[in-house]
This record gives C-alpha cells, sequence and structure tokens, in this order.
C-alpha cells in the first residue's frame, strides 16, 4: 500500500462522496438529489499510517445546505473510519487526555475518569448518527447531520448529570468544534449499558406473546407488559420532573397555546393535501385540536425530550433509561430548543405502545380476532403508563388524564405526523396511525 | 397439683427407646441420651469445600420408602434407595425433621432433640443410614430448630412446673404480654400474639412461631451450651452438617424488631467455632427468608472467609424464575442476581425451585414485595400459585421443555442446587383434584415417590388404606406410568435427562465456583450468562449458558469479545459450534431451548472436558 498524505485522503473521498453519502443509512437528505459537496474543514488526527482525517462537508441540495461529519481512513477497504475498531480507540484516548487538535476540542465530563486504550466497536442496529461502543463501558454518539451550537442532547443530558437524574446514561465527555463561527457539539460520550433491551423489544415481545394466545386477553397471558410500562411512566415522570428542576418551567400564556394549535391545524392542512384518506378525519381532528386550548389551569412549558417512543427507553438490570434527547430530527433547531408542555412526551408514548401493539399485523391479511387483541394491549398499556405517569409526575405538570383534551390533541398531532410519515416511506403502515385517528376522534376525550 | 407429672409424659411412643427426660438426676437435670450410647457412622473422607458444588436432595424421610410395612417411610427404607439416589448424581441429602415430636407443624415442632420420631425408626436406624450413604459418598444433613421447642419437649414441661428449677428460666417468661411489642406476629392467620398465657406457671411465654413452639431462652448460657450439646449429638453420630431453621429470631431485645440482632450472629458464631474446631468438613446452612442483602449477613465476617453459616437459601430467586419465564424477559432474573452481593471466599448459596414449601413472596424490602405483587397480582395464573404448594410439573403444565429449561438454570446458576424428591421424574401433586379435598394442602406435594406401576407404587407393602397419604392416580401424573422404573427403562425420560445434566455439570467446576457474568444482550427473551473459574492447572474453565425463556425461537447476538478465537464447545453431545470472530456471536434456539458451552481456549490444546 503506498502512503497516503492526509490531503490526498481528503481529496480523494471527496471525489466518492457524491456517490457514497445518500448511500448511508445515516444521511438525512434522501428525499432530493445531491447538488454539490464541499470541504468545510478538515483536521488531521493521525498522520502516519494509518492516516485518520475529521471532516466536515456541507451538503447542497435543492433548498437545503447542511453539514455532515465524517471520520476518514485511507484504510483499504473502508474510508469510513468509524467502522475500524483500531483507529476508533484513539478518539476515546483523546477525550480521556483533554485533547485540543486544530480546533477540535476533546474533553471529559468535571471529575470523570476515563479508562484508555480500548478498541472501538461500531454498533450495528440502524441509527441516524453513529454511535461507537468502547469495551462495555462506553458509547460515543458521533453526530452525523450537525447544528451549530450546542447539541441538546448534550446539553440535557448535562442538566440532567447535574440534578443527578437516575434515569439516563450518563454523559462522560463531549467533542466539539468550531463551524461558521460557531462552537458545534460533534460528539457525545456515555456511560453504556451493556445488559440494555430497548422499549420496543421488549413491547413487541409482549406483544408476540399475547398474538400467540387467541383465547386470552391481555392480563392474563404470561407476558403481561403492564408492569413495565408503569415503571417506564414513573421514569419518564422522573425525567420531567428532573428537567424542570435542573433547567425550570414556565406557564404559557393563551397565545403560546394559540400558536401550539395552529401550527397543528397548518400541519394537518399540508398532510391533508397529500393523503387523501386522511380527508374523512378532519372535521374531527380540528374540533379536537380547537378543544385543546380549552384548559382549565395553566399549562406547564419546559425542557422536554422530544421524540420520545419506545426506541428512545432502554430496559436495564437498575430500570429504564432513556436516551437520545436530540429531539425530532427532522424539525428545526430552533423547534428543538423551545420549551415544550411534557405532554407531547407523554403523547409521543401514548402513539408508540398503539404501534408496538400493531405492528405484528401489518402487511398481514385482516384478522379480526388480532385486531381486537392488539387494541386490548395498546388500551392495557397506555393506561398503566399513564397511571405510572401519573404516581411520579412533578406538582407543576400533574396526573397527564386531568388534561385530556390537551394530551388528545398532542397525540393526534403526532398520528397526523406518522400519517405523512408513512404515506411517504412505509404506505403499508399507514393503517396503523389513520385507525387511531379514527379511534381517538370517535371515542372523545374526557376533560376532567 | 402438677408435681407428678414426668416431664418426658408428653413425649408418645418413646416407652422403649433412650429419651430425654426419662430420669432426672440428683442435680435435678434431665437425664438425656448420649452420643456414646451409640455406635456412628464413619465418615466420608473429608473435603473442605464439598458443599460448594454438591447437588443436594430435599427427601421427606415419610415419603421416599416404607422398610416395614406400616405405610410410613422411614429411614430404613430410605437407606434402601440409595443406590438409586447415587445413580442419579445426588451428593448431599437433606431430610426435614425426622425427630420426636407431635407432628402439629410438620416435625418442625421437636419434642426431643435426640430421639428419632417412632413411625421413622430408631437413632440406631438413623445411623445406619449415615453409614450407607457414606459408603456411597453421599452425604446427609438435616433440619435443626434452634429458635424453639414443641411445648411437649421435657425442658418445656420443667419451665412451666418448676420455675425455680435447672429449666425453669429455658424460656422467654413473662408477667404480662406487653414486652418486646415492636416484633412482628408471622403467623398472622393463627396467632393474634406473640405471648401466650400458662395456667400452669401463671406467666405469659414468648413465640414468634406457633403457640405450642415456646421459643428457647437464649440469654441464658446454659440453654446455648443445651443447643451446642445437641449439634454435638448428631455430629458425633456422623451428620455432615445441618440446616438451620428460623434462625433470624433467636434473641429478642427492646425496642427492635427482634430479628436478625447482633446476638444472634454471636451464637452463630460459637455454633460455627464448634464445627470448626471439632467436626472440620461439616456444614451449617442457614433458613432466613431475607433479602440477600441482608442473608449475607448470616454467612459472617468476609475477611476470615465468612464465620457463621457455609450456606444460605437464595430466597428470592426462586420466584423471579417463574416470573421471568411467564414473563419472557430475562430482567427478574438479571435483577436479582445484579442485587445479590458478594459472598465470602467459604461460602456458599443454596438454589432450589420447589421445596416443601409454599411459592412465597416473603420478601423483606418494600419495594421488592411492591414489584413482585403487583407483577404477580395483575396475572391471575401467576397469582392463584401463591400461598399454596406445588410441585414443578404441574407448576410448569407438565411442559418437558419448560421443565428442563427450569433444571438446567438451577443446575448453572450460582449457588448449589437443590433438588426435590420426585422433580427429577415430574411428579404431579394433589391441587385441584375434587376427590381429594381431605388432602390438607401442606401435603399436595408430599405424596408417596412413585417407583413403580405396582401397588403403592412400589413404596410400601401395606394395604392402601393404611398408607399415610394416598398415592397418586390421575391419568397424567399417576403412578401407573409416571414412576421411576418405567424412566429408568426409557432413555429419554426426563431422569435420564435429569442424571445426566448433573454429570455435566460435576465435570465443570465453573457451574460450582466460576464468577458469574449476566452477558445482557439485545433480545429481552433470552438470559446468557457466563461462568468462570481458574483450574490449578492454570487454565480457565469457562462455561457459558445461554437461555430461551420464550417459547418461541429466538436470535441472540452475545458479546463475546473477550473470548476471541475460542471455541464453543456444546456440552451434552460435544459439538464444537464456530469459533467466535471479531462479529458478536449469533446463536438461534428454540422455543424454550438453552445450550451450555465450555469456552475453549486457542491455545488451550487440553481436551474439552
Ligand atoms: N448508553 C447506552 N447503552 C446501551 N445502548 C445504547 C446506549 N445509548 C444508545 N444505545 C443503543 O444505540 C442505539 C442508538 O442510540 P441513539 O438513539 O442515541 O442514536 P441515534 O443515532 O439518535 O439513533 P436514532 O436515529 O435511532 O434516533 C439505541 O437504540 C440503543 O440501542
Ligand atoms: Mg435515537
Amino acid at each position: 500500500m503506498d502512503v497516503t498524505e492526509p490531503h490526498d485522503l481528503v481529496d480523494k473521498v471527496m471525489a466518492e462522496l457524491p456517490e457514497w453519502l445518500p448511500a448511508q443509512r445515516w444521511f438525512g437528505g434522501k428525499d432530493r438529489p445531491v447538488t454539490s459537496i464541499r470541504p468545510l474543514r478538515a483536521v488531521v488526527l493521525r498522520s502516519e499510517e494509518p492516516v485518520l482525517v475529521h471532516l466536515v462537508v456541507e451538503v447542497a441540495q435543492p433548498d437545503r445546505q447542511e453539514p455532515y461529519q465524517l471520520l476518514i481512513t485511507d484504510h483499504v477497504d473502508n474510508y469510513d473510519a468509524t467502522q475500524v475498531p483500531e483507529l476508533t480507540g484513539a478518539l476515546l484516548d483523546l477525550i480521556a487526555e483533554g485533547a485540543e487538535v486544530d480546533g477540535l476540542r476533546f474533553a471529559h465530563e468535571p471529575d470523570v475518569e476515563l479508562q484508555t486504550g480500548l478498541r472501538g466497536r461500531p454498533i450495528t442496529s440502524e441509527q441516524s448518527n453513529t454511535s461507537i461502543v468502547f469495551g462495555s463501558q462506553y458509547i460515543l454518539k458521533l453526530f452525523r447531520k450537525l447544528t451549530y451550537g450546542d447539541n441538546p442532547d448534550l446539553v440535557l443530558h448535562r442538566a440532567l448529570r447535574q440534578v443527578g437524574c437516575e434515569h439516563i446514561a450518563q454523559p462522560l465527555g463531549s467533542i466539539t468544534g468550531r463551524l461558521d463561527g460557531h462552537t458545534t457539539t460533534v460528539g457525545m460520550l456515555q456511560q453504556f449499558m451493556p445488559d440494555a433491551v430497548d422499549g420496543w423489544a421488549m413491547a413487541t415481545t409482549s406483544v408476540r406473546d399475547l398474538m400467540a394466545e387467541a383465547d386470552l386477553h391481555a392480563d392474563e397471558v404470561g407476558g403481561d407488559f403492564a408492569g413495565e410500562a408503569q415503571r417506564l411512566g414513573q421514569a419518564v415522570a422522573s425525567v420531567h420532573a428532573d428537567l424542570e428542576r435542573a433547567l425550570g418551567t414556565q406557564s404559557a400564556n393563551a397565545e403560546n397555546i394559540e400558536r401550539t394549535v395552529r401550527a397543528m391545524v397548518s400541519r394537518l392542512d399540508a398532510v391533508v393535501a397529500s393523503v387523501p384518506e386522511l380527508r374523512p378525519y378532519v372535521p374531527a381532528l380540528r374540533e379536537a385540536f380547537e378543544q385543546a386550548k380549552e384548559t382549565p389551569d395553566a399549562v406547564a412549558v419546559q425542557h422536554i425530550h422530544g421524540d420520545l417512543h419506545l426506541g428512545q427507553v432502554l430496559r436495564t438490570v437498575q430500570g429504564w433509561l432513556l436516551i437520545d434527547f436530540e429531539g425530532e430530527p427532522g424539525s428545526p433547531i430552533a423547534e428543538r430548543v423551545e420549551l415544550r408542555s411534557p405532554l407531547r412526551d407523554v403523547a409521543g408514548m401514548l402513539r408508540s405502545f398503539d404501534y408496538a401493539a400493531h405492528q405484528l399485523l401489518v402487511g398481514q391479511p385482516e384478522d379480526h380476532q388480532l385486531t381486537v387483541r392488539a387494541l386490548e394491549w395498546s388500551r392495557r398499556n397506555r393506561a398503566a403508563f399513564t397511571e405510572g405517569y401519573a404516581e411520579a409526575a412533578s406538582e407543576s405538570v400533574g396526573d397527564p388524564r386531568k388534561r385530556g383534551y390537551l394530551l388528545r390533541a398532542f397525540e393526534l398531532d403526532k398520528a397526523v405526523y406518522e400519517v405523512a410519515y408513512e404515506h411517504a416511506n412505509r404506505p403499508e403502515w399507514l393503517t396503523v396511525p389513520l385507525s387511531s385517528i379514527a379511534r381517538i376522534t370517535g371515542e372523545g376525550a374526557v376533560q376532567s | 397439683m402438677q408435681e407428678e407429672a414426668r416431664p418426658d409424659a408428653a413425649l408418645v411412643g418413646l416407652e422403649n427407646v433412650p429419651h430425654t427426660g426419662e430420669a432426672i438426676g440428683a442435680d435435678g437435670l434431665l437425664v438425656e441420651p448420649q452420643a456414646e450410647d451409640f455406635r456412628s457412622a464413619k465418615l466420608v473422607p473429608r473435603e473442605r469445600d464439598w458443599f460448594k458444588g454438591a447437588v443436594f436432595y430435599e427427601v421427606l424421610v415419610r415419603a421416599f420408602s416404607d422398610s416395614n410395612g406400616d405405610g410410613t417411610g422411614d429411614l430404613r427404607g430410605l437407606a434402601s434407595r440409595l443406590d438409586y439416589l447415587e445413580w442419579l448424581g445426588v451428593d448431599c441429602l437433606w431430610l426435614p425433621p425426622f425427630y420426636a415430636s407431635p407432628l402439629r407443624d410438620g416435625g418442625y415442632d421437636i419434642s426431643d432433640f435426640r430421639a428419632v420420631l417412632p413411625e421413622f425408626g430408631s437413632v440406631e436406624d438413623f445411623v445406619y443410614l449415615l453409614d450407607e450413604a457414606h459408603r456411597r459418598g453421599i452425604r446427609v444433613i438435616t433440619d435443626l430448630v434452634l429458635n424453639h421447642t414443641s411445648d411437649a419437649h421435657p425442658w418445656f414441661q420443667q419451665s412451666r412446673i418448676d420455675p425455680d428449677g435447672p429449666y425453669g428460666d429455658y424460656y422467654v417468661w413473662s408477667d404480662d404480654d406487653q414486652r418486646y411489642a415492636d416484633a412482628r406476629i408471622i403467623f398472622v392467620d393463627t396467632e393474634s400474639s406473640n405471648w401466650t398465657y400458662d395456667p400452669v406457671r401463671g406467666q405469659f411465654y414468648w413465640h414468634r412461631f406457633f403457640s405450642h413452639q415456646p421459643d428457647l431462652n437464649f440469654e441464658n448460657p446454659h440453654v446455648q451450651e443445651a443447643m451446642l450439646d445437641t449439634l454435638r449429638f448428631w455430629l458425633d453420630l456422623g451428620i455432615d452438617g445441618f440446616r438451620l431453621d428460623a434462625v433470624p429470631y433467636l434473641f429478642e431485645a427492646e425496642g427492635t424488631n427482634c430479628e436478625n440482632l447482633p446476638r444472634t450472629h454471636d451464637f452463630l458464631k460459637r455454633c460455627r467455632k464448634v464445627v470448626d474446631d471439632e467436626y472440620p468438613g461439616r456444614v451449617l446452612l442457614a433458613e432466613a427468608n431475607q433479602w440477600p442483602s441482608d442473608v449475607v449477613e448470616y454467612f459472617g465476617n468476609a475477611e476470615v472467609g465468612g464465620d457463621e453459616c457455609h450456606m444460605a437459601f437464595h430466597f428470592p430467586l426462586m420466584p423471579r424464575i417463574f416470573m421471568a419465564v411467564r414473563r419472557e424477559s430475562r430482567f427478574p432474573i438479571s435483577e436479582i442476581l445484579a442485587q445479590t452481593p458478594q459472598i465470602p471466599d467459604g461460602c456458599q448459596w443454596g438454589i432450589f425451585l420447589r421445596n416443601h414449601d409454599e411459592l412465597t413472596l416473603e420478601m423483606v424490602t418494600d419495594e421488592e414485595r411492591d414489584y413482585m405483587y403487583a407483577e404477580y397480582a395483575k396475572d391471575p395464573r401467576m397469582k392463584a400459585n401463591i400461598g399454596i404448594r406445588r410441585r414443578l410439573a404441574p407448576l410448569l403444565e407438565n411442559d418437558r421443555n419448560q421443565q428442563e429449561l427450569f433444571t438446567a438454570m438451577l443446575l448453572s446458576l450460582p449457588g448449589s442446587p437443590v433438588l426435590y424428591y420426585g422433580d427429577e421424574i415430574g411428579m404431579g401433586d394433589k391441587i385441584g383434584m375434587g376427590d381429594n379435598i381431605w388432602l390438607g394442602d401442606r401435603d399436595a406435594v408430599r405424596t408417596p415417590m412413585q417407583w413403580t406401576p405396582d401397588r403403592n407404587a412400589g413404596f410400601s407393602s401395606c394395604d392402601p388404606g393404611r398408607i399415610y397419604l394416598p398415592v397418586i392416580m390421575d391419568p397424567v401424573y399417576g403412578y401407573q406410568a409416571l414412576n421411576v422404573e418405567a424412566q429408568l427403562n426409557n432413555q429419554s425420560s426426563l431422569l435420564h435427562w435429569t442424571r445426566r445434566m448433573i454429570e455435566v455439570r460435576k465435570q465443570h467446576h465453573a457451574f460450582a465456583e466460576g464468577d458469574f457474568t449476566d452477558l445482557g444482550g439485545s433480545n429481552p427473551s433470552v438470559l446468557a450468562y457466563r461462568r468462570r473459574w481458574l483450574r490449578p492447572d492454570g487454565h480457565e474453565d469457562v462455561v457459558l449458558c445461554v437461555n430461551n425463556l420464550s417459547r418461541f425461537p429466538q436470535p441472540v447476538e452475545l458479546d463475546l469479545s473477550e473470548h476471541h478465537s475460542s471455541r464453543p464447545v456444546e456440552l451434552t453431545g460435544g459439538v464444537v459450534f464456530p469459533t467466535v470472530g471479531d462479529l458478536p456471536y449469533l446463536l438461534t434456539l428454540p422455543g424454550h431451548g438453552f445450550y451450555w458451552f465450555q469456552l475453549v481456549e486457542a491455545g488451550d490444546d487440553s481436551e474439552p472436558r
């Protein structure tokens, strides 16, 4: 192999990126063509063989220009250095040292001592960033699509650590760079939970059990999930309470609520324009959104998770943890850092229970019995989750069931978003949010 | 008025055998049988840590084999079945109490520590059993209740009639029933107070259990000596140890809950010292139905490897194994093991799936009780099994795969496994059988061992009407189809399978003393763990156990990066699996399936064992 100069490597990679980048799972711009890619910054982390270069490129597409983070090498068969265990170990060592290389700052959190010399192994599950596990202790998330400034994932994790939150994987370090004059988070190191199972796997294990027992009810089968759902509700409420303690809470005024409802309505209008299947529910949806304004007393807004679903929670032997506080990756950063009602997270989780219940039925011939079972599972576990949440909710948030209209509106808003997503990406799943919308609007909400 | 009542008046059937209180010495002390009065058994060659790898077998003398045709199992009958137990691979028998007793609490109400219940035989018969067992390398331990005696015990009889005599202070007496008000009442269904008035002595006596079981007064040094001498009596005869029953309650102190008091631990240290100094190689096993972090106290000082009990039962593990399989989730098991502290070097847990007691959720931290009750209470089928006695097979709906999975976990999780007699052939119980309403629930799991399809299941030659409990006769669990003889003749029977697994377990000391690591993994239905033991030859004996808790086939990817280049060798068949490489190790398991592997290091050329 001939020796590659870091600059040659960058040139070589840049030439191949237009083809390579859109094929990556984490590339967020698959919906439109890439018009051009230009390098923004290259930092050489290792100049001897094999070379390791940190590269930020700007990807131009019609209507958008977005920075992406790459880690490249001249390793024979892989330019993507995140996949090369011998190389990624260097990132951990740099964080442990607290090194700064050409404007790229590696830091560990105060009073954290890191073990070094571990090989890095990329996780195999699909994700929108790239995470690397070191030994069985640490996990480093390299954000792929970068947003200027501090990443909310790091900000919220730090705040939660400060108040001693028990339901997170502790943040241990970070990597920051300068981008267009902004200090920008490009990576976060956290405690890795080797025994963790994500909530989606836990929940679908239970659903599978129920579906195999056609003649038993959800509360009778062995795989009952209600106990877990309830403890999960408690964990989510306690994270909300910790976020409130760390970063405060405010009362939303009528204008805020008005604006929130307006956003829901305009999302509905946009989605219904491209998904005709949604049309029959529009009047009921509009009414439900309007009703959200009728709140009996002040609505608390605070920092929340922002993209909570069963895939963002981990069951460990210590209990449930929440991960990935980045917010909904699709929405603009300004919206993501806005103070919002914690009930949005509750609604996100409720939607996720619905999805977990129905996922085995997608693409299968209609089976009334199984549909009834799925609904039963969803009801039981949504109720248990909400119950758990209410048990541990802070005073400012209170029992979500006492804010039936608002919670329902958040849930429907989320379902409308899902309709758009499924329509564009997975048409056979469209029935899941649509049938939820039909059911929720048909059942009405209880406002106490 | 009671003056002429003999101290042994309440002992039944002991007229012609030596017993406590058959005479009173000039000093007012009761004459008691001495070990020298009997022949003693030859011991198994001494081996300090034998209990750490031993397979225990709980057997009820009454239920196993009847040698004299009176319808009740006995010590000689048990001795006649030792070849079977040796063949099965049992290392140690645990016998629930076989002492003289009015049997108002299953024999745990002991009326003479130095006499055998006549229907079971005699002290000589016990020594015979010991000799026969030891000859086959099988050890024997039995229950000993330190905390209390039956009210029929001559000590209590003397104590109530002669407050100033040598036994006057053997029990905890009081003029009123107000002391120790913070101690909970254990048997709330039958007892309203821990104090009962005795009209003979005109005082109240203290009892943590039933009112017919007065607590001994351990404040009295003579009581302590008397109980140590009780230990010595049986140890001199050759017994291999004791399961000490109800240990947390020996002492009382005002303002405490009277459990786990420091002085109780002090006394256990004295017991241990007697064993270490006078009877090395024998064991003490604590029965303390408490949370593991509290139970470890009963092992004593970790710095000296433990100086109280050698073993203690791990109670919360058992209901959690059931819950994990029911939920198809490893977390109930992983959590409890994560909360189980390290134990001193010289100690070992005893673990079990079933015993003669009910499936209890009696666990000590509130959090755990809430957790378990919340889970069980939500599930009618699990709830129905709480507080009643059931055998393993019916608890698992006679599903062979699950019985094997449970037994495989019992034999591979950390601790010495305790099998319950009959579970090795999948015996049934007597719950929910209309024709047996009269059979009290505690007897449901105490029916005669099923040896053959012959009359009385080969248990006894008596007239079937005289048998102590009818043998099970239903179509599934009945003795005609389900018995030792039939399973011996069938190589694929549960009995042969169980024997084979015990054999495999014994080939790998990692199962006995290896450290335990939960391997986690992304599939919640698969419980995978590693047991690792440093062999004396310097090589590691590493065993990997993978259990599918789900009834559906499951894949699992395990992080075996620490064992890169090792070859997994399946332990029951010796098949070599693909070498561990860079990627997570992929295995697929059938529903309720499990694997045991040895991980053979790349450089280790020694034969896989
Ligand atoms: N601390 C942790 N311990 C164990 N596993 C973790 C941990 N953090 C993340 N994971 C695993 O990595 C996966 C991806 O993590 P994360 O959600 O933070 O990344 P992401 O790129 O934002 O993913 P997505 O695009 O799915 O939101 C998780 O689903 C989880 O399985
Ligand atoms: Mg995520």
